[in-house]
Order: structure tokens, then C-alpha cells, then sequence
């Protein structure tokens, strides 16, 4: 904790003026930079549910012809049916615009900006220059992956994963010429981006936390934007270094991911004495904690709402920092789990598979305890309340299956089915879409000054939480009847044609979720300007960035940082009116921030009985 | 489907004509079918257009010599400038033709006499000769899907026209509310009852899945080889113990958010530990995640390590987009290849000259003898294609430069499997798991598991490296 952050007043940071520029476009400050991320991820979210549209329409019906697409496709769609090129184009944006920019940088980007130097008390981020930095690296990354998708050849379309030789070859695929190349570009920006987000996080949550914010009063958010910058900056430089080598073999005739490739594909020169299973290697080292890159957050972020909402303390706060960090080790031990049938070592495998099978109990330990912070609580079903839930579901859902594909032999022929499409669209996609969408429903007072509309918010939610399931968990089927993932049609086998009115359920269904969609962005961007003007405090919560005023001030506090003097979870404590204390309100005898608070009698059951009929006092 | 379909039937169709009913030019053209569905199926049909251009009539727009030269190396012509070549090029998205060097002209031009063949065919009688039978339960399909169909429609606009209704209301209801001053609807309450109807509406909706659709998937019909019961086995003891797991947790999740809704008169229980219950539920997991880690661990090994005997050994080629496998003759032995020969000699890039390449047999069609071992060895001629085989449980990446294998006995033939399923039409599929390019998702070969008898009696039928073609010696020299 530094001293010079704990008596500094806002004052101090001094009067220059703001210009418009300085203020919303370059600004260095993080609740700004928060809503830059946001937003733009919130754009790019659009951009991806879009297109995932375009190629659940193709899906549905093959055969069928939609003049609208020759209309914004182009020569993509002519006559009106959709390019198998263009297609598999559509299908590697989609899935590198939802993993990196919505749920990487919009999630991550969004939260641990505003909150981390909120919820620990500090003035902003420890280099907020490099702050900016990060946005506009991602800004940047952002505009070359769009830009992409108008070159000659079309976008990168080997599959969000660019396996070489497909992505190394420009005459394997039309998109692996300057698509490709644009791809790889934005990418080298985008971790730029994420390196310089992550090393920020990090220092910030490690030095400058208020007096008293000990590490083990921090609030869960924080612990798991923490782990998740960790990750990242152990996990982004090996992409970065995979990526490089790709750049290399694709523009300078170097062989490092080919090997014994025909003369035809070649382009003139000697191919061979290199592995393309290096490249899988070295992106999925990134590949699977990324995976924990998206989640984390959006745990850390669930396990706060459900707190708040339930009136109730997190359930087994120590053995949730344990579980995240236990998470945050193995997932550094099990990216092989993607490559069981890739020829590798099989004695290989099974240790693999020993690891990813470990990594499942520290995430049924984080689904015991939200359920034991439901159990005997007094929940406000709000709007983040209910995304909290459906990310509780979505995790059971998708987490279970995770188990078949972990298990290297049941692997073998799941592998690359609409069973994993299934898996991680529950596990990960749905999952970490909930999670910030709750976080956004909670947040938004503090982002916006405003309140979201609630009705609104509960029809967004149902609509998309029927949605989700009704397109994601009939492709269990699909995938155990061994129809591929990435196919264009699945018209040329008898035994995966059954499946046509299957999909074109699940393709009304994603229609009905992106419509429910619109009613989010109408109500996020209506509100932002015309909504009903936010409480300082209105879930009655306890983390410090509610007793900062509703009014964006650069410093975030007037006068005095709150100094913390307990955890961040005394709900519906005994012996006290309200049901929430604030983590800046000392208990009777505490004077130094960092003794304990006065000690409590250990909670037993039959206290439960008088708790219960007790009435609410306020 | 439908169009694949009767197309492949027509094909069968004519080719029955041409061999027993007219002998008109038939040989050509027959031979040209033969090379047509091996080679080019994947990316073209005669009247439709798949990844590349509709094929007919092709013989009226382009010159003969034209095609052969454009069929052999169509990237040479787009090159050197050929005015029509490069139009195509672009007018195909820039997608690049895969090269058929190892075609002979003679070959080509029997392919040209095919497509030739089919243009001219009158189109309606091939599909009134279609069988009767299949014409019926087709029929029965379509007007299935159809229904099928539209109910999904009624659905979406049943869906539509209630959520319009049940916003009105709350709008009107909202309104109330300002007059009155006081919140008219308590969304904890609604939220509470929806989550209790959610909850018993998803589990009989699971329920109902798992009693309809599992009857699509692969496990229904059951293994077709030997190892192949064991996985089905790990399976099920997986699904049983995931699918308890998923109700209780999904029933209490959702029960949870229903029973503890903020009813006012309640205050929350100041609960935030108990090492016991965190004990139980962090030993209980790990327990169960060891019994089926070490039970897959036994499942994985006898996978990966066949123990079988002399196995028969196979080599599947994968290229952009198709299949070619290689059996090994009566020595068991593949011969050497060498990738730089890959689509010159042969399509294999296989030595002639290597002894014990000149027993082994490439066919494009693969049959398998039941209960017999098998040891297939994988090579890539471009990217990375997956070997998946659903109904044998076997799959694995083919990966240029890098060796890869699997070893399976297959249990059941085609027949049997036929008469099990009910489907007269049923085959097993080697099918391309791993995104290769456009036309990835028609990359397949059909695999037909004999009986003894029957595989002898197919193997007869089949040519030996050397003796297959003359090309193959007439290029030996110029291999040099």
C-alpha cells in the first residue's frame, strides 16, 4: 500500500482542463477506459452474434437460397447461397471475435478497470497511461480484424484455432492469403493490449490497496481479475512467439510448422523439417488458460452478485481464493487435452487427462458453494441476481460435459463433434456471456450514473436463457452421432441428414436470442442517456466502490480514500440492524483498519431458527 | 440431401443401363463414372452447383484439350494467363482446383465422356426409374420435414405473438404502478415461480430428448468393433454418473432460487463456512473424478496399444478432399513413398519400383474383413485432415510430415449392421473431422466390412500397383 495514495485527495491530481478529447476519446482514466471496453465489445459481441446468424441459416437449410446475402456478402453469396470459403470464414471470425475481443477484452477489460481500483480503494490504475495504452492496442486490434474481412481472399478462415498447414498455405485456402495475414496482425496488437492490461492489474491489486484492504479481505472480483492477469501475462507471450513463427512461415519461407508439403502448395520452395503439432502445442499453452481467462472474471463477478443478492456472506470465501488459485496452476498443466488424437505420445495423454479430470474438483467446489450461498438466503431476484443463476446453471451444464471430452479415450470419438460445440458454447460461451451480462446489470449504476431499466432486463434474460439451451443442448445429440463441427452442410451423409429439422430448430431458437438481444442494447444504450438517475448504493452493498459518489470524479473519492475494516461479505450479520455492513465501517473497539473486526460466535444450525423468524428490522 | 442423393442414384441408374441394357459407348464413359466418383464428386455434381461449378454441358463451353489441361494443373493455366482460366479462378472466390497429374488424357477425356453422357440424359427419366420403395419413404420424409417444419415456425411465432402480449401487460402494469405510486409487480416473486417452472419444464424437455434423439447418435446402433464395446461401456458409466449429478445440482440450484426469493419477512442466515461440508463435497468429487480416471486410463491404453497379432496393415492418404487407402499385399508390407513424388507416378507418391510396394492395392472404395485386425497408418498430402470412423470408435488426426496411427478390429459387417439398424442404405463412413478447406465437409469414403468369403472374392477383383496401370511403367523411367 503506497502512502502517497492513501493521503493524496483528489485536489492534488490537479485542475488542468479537459478537453473533449482528453476526456472521452485519450482518457487515462479507468472507469472511462472501462466504458471504452465495454463498448467496443459490446459492438464486436454484435458483429460476432451476427455472423453466427449468417452461418445458422446455412445450416438450417442447405439447400435453400437468400437473395439478402448476395446483397451484403457480395460475391460471397451469389445467387443467393452463402460460399463454403465464406463460411468457413465466418465460422473463424465468429469464434475469434467472441473468445478474445468480447470475452477477453470486454469482459476482462470492462471489470477489471472499473473495479479493481474501485473495490480496492485506490485514486487509478498504477500506470494509467498504460492503461490507454491497452485500449487503444485493442482499439487498433480491433479495427485490422474487421478490416479483414473486406480483403481479396477473404477473412483468415482456417478456424479460430489457424492449425498450419491450412493457415500457413495462401493456396490451401483463398482466406489464407492477406486474411490471414491481417489476422495474425490483429492478434500480435490484441495480446500488445492484454500484456499491458494484465501487468497493470497486477501491480495495482498488489501495491495500492487502501490501508486495512488486506489481501484476504479482498473481495472476489478482485482475486479473480488477479488470477486472470496472471494467467495472461504467463500466457499471451507464448501465442505471441507462436504467432511470430507463423508471420515467419507464411511471409519469409521459413518451415517451422511444415513439413514434407507438395510442391504444388509449396510456392517454390523446399518445405519440410518442421511440425505443424508445435503450433497446436504453442497455441493451445495459450489456448487452454485463456479458456480460465474468460471464466474467471466472470465467477469472480457472479460470486459478488450472488453474495449481494442472496443478503448473504459468500459461502466458503477461503476455499473459493483456494479454488481459483488451484484453477489458475492446473490450467497451466492441461492445454494437451486438445490434442489427445493429434498422434501425440499417448503415455502423454494420460497425464493429460489426469490433469484436466484434478482440475474438475476445485470447479465443483465453486458450484457447491454458490449453492450454499442460495441456501437459507433472502434473494433479491434482480436482473445481475438472475445471469448470476444462469451462469451457475450453464457451468453444471457444460462443466459435466467436460468431463467425457477430459477423458482421453471417450476423446477419441468426440472429438471435434458438435458435442464439444456444445460443451464449451455452455461452458465458456454462455457461461461468461451471463457472467457479464450480470456484471453489467450490477454495474451499471456505476458505469453510467443510471439505472437500467429492470423489465426490460428480466425479459433479456429469459428470452435469452430459454434461447441458449434450446440451441446448445440439442448438439449433445449431434455430436454422439458423430456429425463434425465446421461443416458446411451435413448434406453428403444419410446418417447426419437426420439432424435437418434438429437444426433448424436450434436456428429459430438462435434467432429468437439475438432478437432478445435488441432489447438489451435498446435498454443499454437508451438508458445510458435517459435513464432514471442511480442511488449511491443500490443493491445495499457492501465492496467500497458504493461509497464512492454516483458522479465520475478523477480520483474517484473526494477528500479521504475509506480506509476497510472488515471482509467484503458482512450480510445480514447478527447483532446488527441493517443486513449489510459496509467494508468501511470499523465495529465497536476496532480502531486500526488492520486488527480484525470484534470476533463473532461461531454460527451454528440452531441459530438458524431464530435468524429466520427474525424480522428484517429496517 | 435430396438432390445428392437422387443424383448418386441416377448415377447407379445409368451405369445399370449402360452395362446390361445398351452397350452403346460405353466403355469410355463407364470407366469415366468410375474416375468421376472418385475424383471429382467431392467438389462438383453435374447439375448443381457444390463447392466448384456445375459440370454440365462443360463440354460445349470449353475445348476438349482445354479441360484436360485445366483438369491436370489448373493453377499453371491461371499462371501463364490463360484469359478463361484466370476469369474462373476469380469467379470461383479464388478457390484453387486440386491437380490430377496422375490422370492419364485418357482418363480425363473418359471423365469428359461421362459428364458428356449425363448432360445429355433426359433428367426426368432417371428419376422416375428410381425404385419404388426408396421413392415411398422419401416421400415419407419430406412430408415429415415439412410438418416437422412448420410446427418449428407456429412454434417461433406462438413465441413471438406471447412475448408481445406479456410485455403489454407489463407495460400496462407498469403504469398502474406510477399512478399508484407503488410497485405493482414484484419481480422477485415472478422471477421466483418462473424459475420452478423453468426448472420442471427443462428436466421433462431433457427427458423427452434423451428419449427421442438418442436414437439418432452412433451409440444406439452400437460398436462396430471389437474394442468399441468397451468405450460404450466407459460411456454409459460417465453419462449415469454426470446425468445424477446434473438433475440433483440443476433441481437444488433452481429450487434454491425459487424457496429463498426475498419475501420481506425474512432475514438472511449469517452463514459463511463449515469446513466439514467443504471437506465432503472437495473428497466426494475427487474420489468419483479417480475411479473414472483410472478406469479411462485402462479404456485409453488398450486403445492405444493394440496387443493384436499381425495385424493387416493399411495406409490412408488424405488430400484436399478425399481419401485414398493403400492396402498391403500378401507380404503385409507397404512399400516406400516419398512425398515429392506425391500426384506424379501415382497419386501415393509410392516407389514402383520398391518390392514391397508392388503387391499393395490403392482403391478408393475401402473393405475391411470382419474380425480381423487392422493397423492403419495415416499420411497427409496438404494440411492436417482427422480420420473418423463414428461406428468403429476410432479417430485420429492425419498430419503432414508427422506418422500417425490406429489399430481396430472391426466386429459387425455392412450386412449385419443393416438388418440391425433398418436401414437397407447404411454404410460406414471415413469422414474428415478437422477443417481442410472448402470442401471439407464432402471429404469421405465409404468402407465396407465383409464377411471372409466376400473380402476374398473383392480383393481378387482389385489390381496390384504393378500390374493397375501403364502409366505407372511407362513413368518409372522418367521418375529418374
Amino acid at each position: 500500500m503506497s502512502d502517497h495514495n492513501l493521503h493524496t485527495n483528489h485536489d492534488d491530481h490537479g485542475h488542468h482542463e479537459e478537453t473533449f478529447i482528453s476526456k472521452y476519446i485519450f482518457s487515462m482514466d479507468h472507469k472511462m477506459i472501462a466504458r471504452q471496453f465495454l463498448i467496443t465489445g459490446i459492438i464486436m459481441g454484435t458483429l460476432g452474434m451476427l455472423m453466427s446468424m449468417i452461418f445458422r441459416l446455412q445450416l438450417a437449410y442447405p439447400d435453400m437460397k437468400f437473395p439478402f446475402l448476395e446483397g451484403i456478402l457480395g460475391h460471397w453469396g451469389k445467387d443467393g447461397k452463402l460460399d463454403p470459403n465464406f463460411y468457413l470464414a465466418l465460422i473463424t471470425i465468429h469464434g475469434t471475435i467472441m473468445v478474445f475481443f468480447v470475452l477477453t477484452a470486454g469482459l476482462s477489460g470492462t471489470f477489471s478497470n472499473l473495479l479493481i481500483p474501485l473495490q480496492l480503494g485506490a485514486r487509478d490504475m498504477a500506470s494509467p497511461f498504460m492503461n490507454m495504452l491497452s485500449y487503444w492496442f485493442f482499439f487498433a486490434s480491433s479495427c485490422v480484424l474487421v478490416f479483414s474481412l473486406f480483403v481479396d481472399g477473404g477473412p483468415a478462415s482456417a478456424g479460430w484455432t489457424v492449425y498450419p498447414p491450412l493457415s500457413a498455405l495462401p493456396k490451401a485456402i483463398p482466406g489464407s492469403g492477406v486474411g490471414m495475414t491481417l489476422w495474425l496482425v490483429s492478434m500480435v496488437l490484441f495480446i500488445a493490449s492484454a500484456l499491458l492490461g494484465g501487468i497493470n492489474y497486477i501491480a495495482t491489486i498488489l501495491n495500492m490497496r487502501t490501508k486495512g484492504m488486506k489481501m484476504t479481505r479482498m473481495p472476489l472480483t478482485i482475486w479473480a481479475f488477479f488470477v486472470t492477469a496472471v494467467l495472461g501475462l504467463l500466457s499471451f507471450p507464448v501465442l505471441l512467439g507462436g504467432s511470430l513463427l507463423l508471420i515467419f512461415d507464411r511471409s519469409f519461407g521459413t518451415s517451422f510448422y511444415l513439413s514434407e508439403i507438395v510442391a504444388e502448395l509449396a510456392g517454390g520452395i523446399e518445405r519440410t523439417g518442421g511440425s505443424p503439432i508445435l503450433f497446436q502445442h504453442l497455441f493451445w499453452f495459450l489456448g487452454h488458460p485463456e479458456v480460465y481467462i474468460i471464466l474467471l472474471p466472470a465467477l469472480g463477478i457472479t460470486s459478488e452478485v450472488i453474495a449481494t443478492n442472496s443478503r448473504k456472506p459468500i459461502f466458503g470465501y477461503r476455499a473459493m481464493i483456494g479454488s481459483i488459485l488451484a484453477i489458475g496452476v492446473l490450467s497451466f498443466i492441461v492445454w494437451g487435452h486438445h490434442m489427445f488424437i493429434t498422434g501425440m505420445n499417448p503415455f502423454l495423454g494420460s497425464v493429460f487427462m489426469l490433469g484436466t479430470l484434478i482440475i474438475a474438483v476445485p470447479s465443483a467446489v465453486k458450484t457447491f458453494n454458490y449453492l450454499a450461498t442460495l441456501w437459507q438466503g433472502n434473494l433479491n431476484l434482480t436482473p445481475a441476481m438472475m445471469f448470476a443463476i444462469g451462469l451457475v446453471s450453464f457451468f453444471i451444464s457444460g462443466g459435466l460435459t467436460g468431463i467425457y471430452l477430459g477423458n482421453a479415450a471417450l476423446d477419441i470419438n468426440l472429438h471435434d463433434t458438435y458435442f464439444v460445440v456444445a460443451h464449451f458454447h455452455l461452458v465458456m460461451g454462455s457461461a461468461a456471456i451471463f457472467g457479464m451480462m450480470s456484471g453489467i446489470y450490477h454495474w451499471y449504476p456505476k458505469l453510467f450514473g443510471r439505472m437500467l431499466n429492470e423489465t426490460a432486463g428480466h425479459f433479456h434474460f429469459w428470452l435469452t436463457l430459454i434461447s441458449a439451451y434450446c440451441v446448445f443442448f440439442p448438439m449433445h445429440f449431434m455430436g454422439l452421432a458423430g456429425v463434425p463441427r465446421r461443416y458446411y452442410a451435413n448434406t453428403a451423409y444419410d446418417q447426419f441428414n437426420v439432424f435437418i429439422d434438429m437444426n433448424e430448430f436450434i436456428t429459430i431458437a438462435a434467432l429468437l436470442g439475438g432478437a432478445a438481444q435488441l432489447i438489451f442494447l435498446i435498454n443499454f444504450f437508451y438508458s445510458a442517456v435517459k435513464g432514471k438517475r442511480a442511488p449511491q448504493n443500490p443493491w445495499k452493498s457492501n465492496t467500497l466502490e458504493w461509497t464512492a459518489p454516483v458522479e465520475h470524479l478523477h480520483g474517484n473519492w473526494p477528500g479521504e480514500i475509506p480506509h476497510v475494516y472488515r471482509w467484503a461479505y458482512d450480510y445480514s450479520k447478527p447483532g446488527h440492524d441493517e443486513d449489510f455492513i459496509p467494508q468501511n465501517v470499523p465495529d465497536r473497539d476496532q480502531m486500526d483498519p488492520l486488527d480484525e473486526p470484534t470476533s463473532l460466535p461461531e454460527p451454528s444450525l440452531t441459530k438458524v431458527h431464530n435468524a429466520s423468524t427474525a424480522e428484517v428490522t429496517h | 440431401m435430396k438432390i445428392f442423393n437422387s443424383l448418386t442414384k441416377s448415377l447407379f441408374l445409368f451405369s445399370l443401363l449402360f452395362t446390361f441394357g445398351f452397350n452403346l459407348k460405353a466403355q469410355s464413359a463407364d470407366e469415366g463414372k468410375t474416375l468421376f466418383t472418385a475424383n471429382c464428386t467431392a467438389c462438383h455434381a453435374i447439375n448443381d452447383k457444390i463447392v466448384g461449378p456445375a459440370l454440365k454441358d462443360v463440354h460445349k463451353r470449353r475445348e476438349e484439350a482445354w479441360l484436360v489441361k485445366w483438369i491436370k494443373n489448373s493453377q499453371a493455366m491461371v499462371k501463364a494467363g490463360d484469359p478463361v482460366a484466370v476469369q474462373l479462378y476469380k469467379e470461383n472466390n479464388e478457390s484453387v482446383m486440386t491437380s490430377f497429374e496422375n490422370l492419364s488424357d485418357v482418363q480425363v477425356k473418359s471423365i469428359i465422356a461421362y459428364i458428356k453422357a449425363e448432360s445429355e440424359a433426359p433428367a426426368a427419366a432417371a428419376t422416375a426409374a428410381v425404385p419404388g420403395d426408396n421413392t415411398k419413404t422419401k416421400m415419407n420424409n419430406e412430408s415429415n420435414e415439412s410438418l416437422v417444419s412448420s410446427i418449428n415456425w407456429l412454434l417461433l411465432i406462438i413465441s413471438i405473438l406471447l412475448i408481445t402480449v406479456i410485455s403489454y401487460v407489463f407495460s400496462i402494469l407498469n403504469r398502474i404502478g406510477k399512478i399508484q405510486g407503488k410497485e405493482v409487480i414484484n419481480w422477485t416473486s415472478v422471477n421466483g415461480f418462473l424459475l420452478l417452472a423453468f426448472l420442471v419444464i427443462g428436466l421433462i424437455a431433457t427427458f423427452w430428448e434423451f428419449a427421442v434423439h438418442s436414437k439418432l447418435t452412433v451409440f444406439a446402433d452400437g460398436p462396430a468393433s471389437v474394442h468399441g464395446k468397451e468405450y460404450d461401456n466407459m460411456f454409459m458409466i460417465t453419462l449415469i454418473i454426470t446425468g445424477v449429478v446434473f438433475v440433483i445440482t440443476q433441481i437444488l440450484l433452481f429450487w434454491y432460487g425459487f424457496k429463498y426469493k426475498n419475501d420481506g419477512k425474512r432475514k438472511a442466515l449469517y452463514y459463511p463456512d463449515n469446513h466439514k461440508i467443504e471437506l465432503l463435497w472437495t473428497v466426494v468429487p475427487a474420489i468419483v473424478l479417480t475411479i473414472l480416471v483410472i478406469r479411462g486410463l485402462f479404456v485409453w491404453n488398450d486403445m492405444m496399444y493394440s496387443k493384436e497379432e499381425n495385424p493387416r496393415n493399411v495406409e490412408l492418404f488424405a488430400y484436399q478432399f478425399g481419401w485414398d487407402a493403400r492396402i498391403a499385399g500378401a507380404d503385409n508390407k507397404l512399400g516406400a513413398y516419398n512425398f515429392r513424388e506425391v500426384g506424379k507416378a501415382n497419386a501415393l507418391g509410392v516407389d514402383p519400383k520398391d518390392e514391397k510396394a508392388k503387391d499393395d492395392i490403392i482403391v478408393k472404395e475401402l473393405h475391411l474383413e470382419v474380425n480381423k485386425p487392422y493397423h492403419f497408418s495415416f499420411r497427409s498430402k496438404d494440411v492436417i485432415h482427422s480420420a473418423y470412423f463414428p461406428h468403429f470408435r476410432a479417430q485420429m488426426n492425419v498430419v503432414p510430415g508427422l506418422p500417425t496411427q490406429f489399430s481396430f478390429t472391426p466386429s459387425v459387417t455392412t450386412a449385419e449392421m443393416r438388418t440391425k439398424t433398418g436401414k437397407p442404405n447404411f454404410d460406414y463412413a471415413l469422414l474428415c473431422n478437422k477443417i481442410c478447406g472448402s470442401a471439407h465437409y464432402r471429404m469421405k469414403m465409404v468402407i465396407i466390412v465383409d464377411t471372409k468369403a466376400d473380402y476374398e472374392k473383392w480383393l481378387k477383383s482389385q489390381k496390384t500397383l504393378a500390374q493397375s496401370t501403364p502409366v505407372v511403367s511407362e513413368n518409372t523411367v522418367a521418375l529418374k
